[in-house]
């Protein structure tokens, strides 16, 4: 009896693994390479990772491109120099004849228009909308313009469906004009609190949803009005298309390094075929909260949907096939210019969540590529690097920056005091670091010390200031001139995520040691780790910063009063105007003391972040692969790879 | 999962391992453990000290050695906050074991983070098995006792908890306890955070214990004994205190120790996730994971992954055995747990 | 019989109900915003315009627009990948796990039934220390141990496997087997202890006496009985074995449910964790209703064999 169902297992057992084996079978790439979390997504407007990025940029091609030595913008699918005016506020960019699509179509300037217009819109929530909004002039004013139009679209949405409104939607709906609307039927009967004060627009939100109004059918022709609207609006953005190979841009200030900007994947373009997935209300080209949303299926190489061709790409490769997960496979675009002379036709890049095993993997040569070696034993791959024992290890000196946040702002964290707030006592726990044994004894990784925010000999034309160096002395001295005995001082607490455990130990030690502190260490994943710094509950909070081009201005922006990413809340009225001189400073060279004189402020003086160490990335490539080249943005083209196996 | 097994014959004549060779292997896992715990609360006095004295200069991962390969002086520093004392006779015999496992990242002694971190494993597990045992015999106990619709209710509520998938659960419990837990701890943070990681593993750990508790009580209610004591006027209350509950024992203590090695071996787990015990507090878990993620084929530290796991198999090797042990003498029949 | 399975059927709907309501009300309270990550933060009009769009700032909406969604196959959005729906992820890596689960319980009955019954039947006997050696050790030692153990030697060393990953026939023996360990140890058990009891018993006796060989009384007749207890075992069993084991898929690259259970629940994805739990409830509902199915089936006393 139980042999019988113990046959009947076994058929239904090789059966499934006969399925399973038949469906699984692929040839392997010319080039393999490892991603070992997987692409988070493939949408060049909303990517945020370097992962994301290396892919992005061998499957499109923006208006330039970045050499894959030096990293300095080149040729891309415009002619490169561009043309540009006396003022350097407009560019004009001639888009090149063989510049073609992966379905034969030629790249015209209306593509880099749709492409930015998507990446501006608030609905794709890009990562980087402040490219354009910084830097293009009138798009600002755009996006603001959308963004208070959406938000009263969907509190009436909310209305309609019968839910009161919260505070910031009531006060979006009144400050639209389809309010009076409202008002001009029920003037009695409303009234409309004090736009200043916060109390009573609860209230008043869950008031309107009582009103005997239709909302649907307002939102509907709001809605409709704002469609017809959003066309001239974005007129007034500084981009335009003269003709499809010209396109000119306007500029608000002075970029000398807008040419990075167009080789960055948010500005790259985007065929009109993705237009037949845009999602539709009422036939007009806007969801029911105007949203521009588009299905995000569209990077899919074989969505077929509303006769969706799958995804056209402009790059030197295209994608053939994307397993969740596990593997993404490209194919030379037979279309680009160069199409003929890459040698590497077919390019996968495999996920590996072990990154121990990758290793393994790359050791046996099933791998030709590891892009990141991010393991506990990294010390001693960085060793066989720099020592050459293997010469198929490198390490990227990268453009990027890892420190501490200390929290300028808040008095108390929890319920306890912050003692941070004091420059001072910034200025004494940085001096209280010692970074050469974290960065040397303790990691051994060979990255680079840090003593500014900005890597130095990595920008051309900037050097950054010295910063503080070791001083515990000097640091109690100071400790005690704001006012702290020892034995006063408040408990410090260190927020970290895991993979920064090591280093924050013994961080916590070092300052228990030299400042006879009490350190205490709180570890967290990292999205609570991102929810506890964006709502300022931590004192000291470790933080880490990749530069998206190569000015300095891409570090120090981001300790501008009320940057968005300034999470120490570092607020100087000094800094803020030397960065506002810098930025609108014409000469290169006054325009770099500035820059220089405003991070002397944030690394000398007033210390509102810590910088412990530029990150030096380990990779490894086989001896057979040519033409990928160690940079500091880790972005490597395929299409100049070579493998002779 | 104990009501559904019905064996055919009572067992008359079994005589369970242990009788005959077991003894002994009981035994010598009792006293390994012994040995083992007894180690890790001799030294605790010096190990709470010493579990987090780093050695950055020539301690960072040093392989084990009879004598100190570390410098003598951030130990004895540590040890008493008057500096200029000389250490004592107790502490300097304690420093000659200090390099016996070798050192980690940081330079500590993992002999003196091994040790307090099996107490640490130990207590979380304990802990998690008490909530698991209150929760579960006053679940159980009533569900027993009342009987009827309320029990089928209290049942399927059991059912629907054994349906959430344990590693969700954990993970959001503790992602969820953590903001109000802090908060009502205040101060001790670290603390909060061991507390919440036995919560939350306790939390998922009650229901067996629940349908066992469950299943004695409903047979116990129908034995002759308590009839009898009601005949005689005894209240439901008293029943329950004088009659049950001492028949629960038995059981209980068995089960609820079979959790502790279960326990331990899920907060492992969630150190090897990097969600378990908060660091620099060391637990057996964290321990042998971070050893087994040094494993390489370039550098050995083989130190690193060999005494931790040794450790924590030995642990609960001898816990399961005596447990199994216990449960063979104390309740033959429920073997399915 | 039918009566029966109606009963549980429609039980278990209500589980997995119940279930999603709980899991859903967990959701919503724990603080923590899905939509930041760590390295840049979101403009707000972004964060706005997303929340709008993912119906996160109304809870009972949200609760609706899964629901009914759910009921037609679309379990939403992810919103820790952007390109690919809850649907879409659940349907790449539930297959894996299954494979891979259903091979580790097959490996745990086979060797684990077989282990217990030669252990009870030697009683005491050198082959039943090893038995129950083997038992402890499945239960005692950690997967992540195990199995970076089995990939180190196995996959380096002696180069017999390939080092992690999914695809061929290869790949599919070191991990199926450190799955089936901790099951094998568990089935081994129950089997012994089953087979303990029965073999004292009368009816085997008897069975004796009518002429019945040792072997076939042993494998047969007390084994129908003695596997009882393994079979209701085997249904909670098969289900956590087929959602996967995060560290098994961790350490051997294989893409399957595990990770999203940890990763969504990390990243506070709302509708992946709806979606994972929901097929954990119902792979556990199934699963139980095929065993007691099985179990009704297979009682002699039901049956009225011997």
């Amino acid at each position: 009896m139980i042999l019988r169902i113990m046959a009947a297992c076994a058929f239904l057992l090789i059966v499934v693994l006969a399925l399973f084996t038949s469906a699984s079978h692929a040839t392997r790439a010319d080039f393999v390479y490892v991603n070992p979390s997987g692409i988070h997504t493939l949408d060049p407007a909303r990517m945020s990772w370097t992962q994301d990025f290396r892919v992005a940029l061998n499957i499109w091609e923006g208006l330039t491109t970045s050499h894959p030595e030096t990293s300095a913008p080149m040729e891309g699918a415009a002619y490169f120099p561009p043309a540009v005016s006396e003022d350097g506020l407009t560019v004009t960019f001639s888009i090149r004849e063989d510049a073609k699509w992966s379905n034969g179509d030629r790249v015209t300037a209306y593509d880099f228009i749709r492409g930015w217009r998507r990446a501006m819109e608030p609905g794709t929530a890009a990562d980087y909308l402040f490219f354009f909004t910084d830097f293009i002039d009138g798009a600002h004013e755009y996006v603001r313009w959308r963004s208070e139009n959406i938000k009263a679209l969907a509190a009436l949405r909310r209305l309609a469906e019968g839910v009161g409104l919260e505070p910031d939607a009531a006060k979006a709906l009144v400050r639209h004009p389809a309010f009076e609307e409202i008002t001009i039927p029920l003037t009695s009967r409303l009234e409309v609190p004090n736009e200043r004060a916060d109390e009573g627009w609860a209230a008043f939100g869950k008031t309107l949803a009582t009103l005997p109004m239709d909302w649907s059918s307002l939102a509907d022709r709001c809605l409709t009005q704002h469609a017809r609207d959003m066309d001239l609006h974005f007129s007034d953005v500084g981009v335009q298309a003269v003709d499809e190979a010209t396109l000119h841009v306007r500029l608000t200030k002075p970029c000398p390094f807008f040419f990075d900007l167009t080789a960055f994947p948010t500005l790259l373009p985007c065929h009109k075929s993705v237009e037949r997935l845009r999602r539709r209300h009422l036939g007009l080209p806007l969801t029911a909260e105007g949203l521009v949303v588009y299905d995000p299926q569209w990077t899919k190489p074989d969505y077929t949907k509303e006769g969706y061709p799958g995804l056209i790409t402009n790059g030197a490769y295209r994608v053939v096939d994307w397993r969740f997960k596990r593997r993404l496979r490209l194919a030379v675009n037979p279309f680009h210019r160069d199409a003929d002379s890459i040698a590497c036709r077919t390019v996968d890049m495999v996920v590996y969540e072990n990154v121990s095993a990758s290793i393994m993997a790359y050791e046996a040569g099933d791998v030709d590529f590891l892009p990141a070696m991010d393991v506990p034993y990294d010390h001693e791959l960085a060793r066989l690097a720099r020592t050459g024992e293997r010469p198929d290890f490198h390490l990227c000196q990268t453009l990027a920056t890892f420190f501490l946040n200390f929290n300028c702002e808040s008095e108390t964290v929890g319920d306890r005091v912050n003692p941070f707030t004091d420059a001072r006592v910034r200025r004494a726990f940085t001096l209280a670091t010692d970074r050469t044994t974290l960065v040397d004894k303790v990691l051994g990784r060979g990255d680079r010390i840090a003593r500014s925010f900005v890597p130095p000999d990595a920008i051309g034309g900037y050097e950054p200031p010295s910063g503080l160096a070791y001083d515990p002395d000097e640091a109690r001295r100071l400790l005690a001139q704001a006012g702290y005995t020892s034995g006063s001082f408040p408990v410090v607490e260190i927020l970290y995520v895991p993979s920064d455990a090591v280093l924050c130990q013994a961080l916590a030690r070092m300052w228990e040691r030299e400042l006879g502190v009490r350190v205490e260490l709180r570890a967290m994943e990292s999205k609570t780790f991102a929810e506890a710094k964006a709502r300022q509950q931590f004192m000291v909070a470790r933080g880490n910063w990749y530069a998206d081009y190569y000015d300095p201005t891409t570090f120090l922006d981001c300790l501008i009063g009320d940057n968005g990413n300034n999470d120490s809340r570092y607020r100087s009225a000094r800094y803020d105007e030397l960065m506002a001189q810098a930025s609108s400073a014409k000469d290169p060279i006054r325009r770099a003391s500035l820059l220089q004189a405003a991070e002397r402020v944030i690394v000398e003086e007033d210390c509102p972040i810590l910088p412990i160490l530029h990150y030096a990335q380990p990779i490894a490539i086989q001896p057979w692969v040519k033409g990928l080249y160690p940079n500091a943005q880790l972005r490597f083209p395929f299409q100049y790879v070579t493998v002779k196996r | 999962m104990g009501e559904r097994r019905d064996s055919a014959i009572a067992s008359g004549h079994r005589r369970p391992l242990w009788r005959r060779h077991g003894n002994r292997s009981v035994l010598l896992s009792a006293v390994l453990f012994a040995l083992i715990v007894g180690a890790s609360v001799v030294s605790l006095p010096v190990a709470s000290r010493w579990y987090n004295v780093q050695d950055l200069g020539t301690g960072v991962r040093r392989p084990p050695s009879w004598s100190p390969s570390v410098s003598a002086e951030p130990f004895f520093r540590a040890a008493s906050s008057d500096e200029a004392a000389s250490p004592s006779l107790w502490d300097r015999a304690a420093f000659r074991l200090v390099s016996l496992m070798g050192h980690d990242d940081l330079g500590r002694s993992l002999f003196y983070r091994l040790l307090p971190g099996l107490l640490i494993s130990l207590a979380v597990g304990l802990a998690a098995a008490m909530m698991a045992v209150v929760v579960g015999v006053s679940w159980g106990a009533v569900a027993g006792l009342i009987g009827g619709r309320t029990d089928a209710l209290m049942m399927r509520v059991v059912d629907v908890l054994y349906g959430l998938p344990y590693i969700l659960m954990v993970i959001l419990l503790k992602i969820g306890l953590t903001r109000p837990l802090t908060s009502l701890l205040g101060d001790r943070t670290r603390y909060a955070e061991v507390v919440i990681l036995f919560v939350a593993i306790g939390s998922v750990s009650w229901m067996t214990m629940a349908r066992v508790v469950r299943g004695q009580v409903l047979s116990l209610r129908t034995r002759a004994f308590v009839d009898a004591a009601r005949v005689a006027g005894a209240g439901t209350w008293h029943i329950l205190r004088r009659h049950i509950l001492p028949n629960l024992i038995g059981p209980v203590t068995v089960y609820g120790l079979l959790v502790v090695p279960q326990a331990i071996l899920q907060e492992s787990f969630l150190s090897f996730l990097g969600i378990g015990i908060p660091q620099p507090i060391p637990s057996l878990g964290r321990l042998a994971a971070d050893g087994v993620e040094a494993v390489n084929a370039f550098v050995g530290f083989w130190w690193l992954l060999l005494f931790p796991c040794l450790a924590l198999v030995v642990v609960l090797l001898a816990l399961n055995v005596v447990g199994d042990w216990l449960r063979d003498v104390v309740d033959p029949k429920g073997a399915a747990m | 019989m039918i009566r029966t399975v109606t009963r549980r059927l429609l039980l278990g709907l209500i589980t997995v109900a119940c279930v999603y309501a709980l899991t859903f009300i967990m959701v919503v309270t724990i603080p923590g915003n899905p939509l930041r990550q760590s390295g840049r933060n979101l403009s707000p009009e972004a964060e706005q315009a997303l929340r709008v769009r993912y119906n996160m700032d109304n809870n009972w909406l949200y609760f609706r627009q899964f629901i009914t969604g759910a009921i037609r196959g679309d379990f939403g959005p992810s919103f820790s990948y952007a390109e690919w729906t809850c649907g879409q992820i659940i349907a790449s890596a539930l297959p894996v796990s299954v494979l891979l689960g259903f091979l580790a319980i097959l490996l745990a009955v086979a060797i684990g039934v077989p282990l217990g019954v030669l252990g009870a039947a030697s009683r005491g006997g050198p082959l039943d220390l090893a038995a129950t050696t083997i038992v402890l050790l499945g239960i005692s030692v950690p997967t992540f141990v195990t199995g970076s153990a089995l990939l180190v030697v196995v996959g380096v060393y002696l180069k017999l496997a390939p080092i992690g990953g999914w695809g061929d026939l290869a790949h599919l023996p070191l991990p199926a087997l450190t799955l089936s360990l901790p099951f094998m140890a568990y089935i081994a058990r129950l089997t012994r202890a089953g087979m303990l009891d029965v073999l004292g018993s009368d009816f085997l006796r008897t069975a004796l006496a009518k002429g019945v060989t040792r072997r076939t009384a042993i494998w047969t007749h007390a084994l129908r009985v003695a596997f009882l207890p393994v079979l209701s075992y085997l249904g909670p069993a098969t289900a956590q074995a087929m959602t996967g084991s995060f560290v098994v898929e961790k350490v051997f690259g294989v893409p399957g449910m595990g990770q999203h259970f940890v990763n969504a629940a990390l990243n506070l994805d709302a509708g992946l964790i709806l979606s994972c739990v929901l097929v954990y409830a119902a792979i556990l509902v199934a699963f139980n209703l095929i065993v007691d199915v099985l179990y009704a089936w297979l009682d002699p006393r039901i049956t009225g064999a011997v």
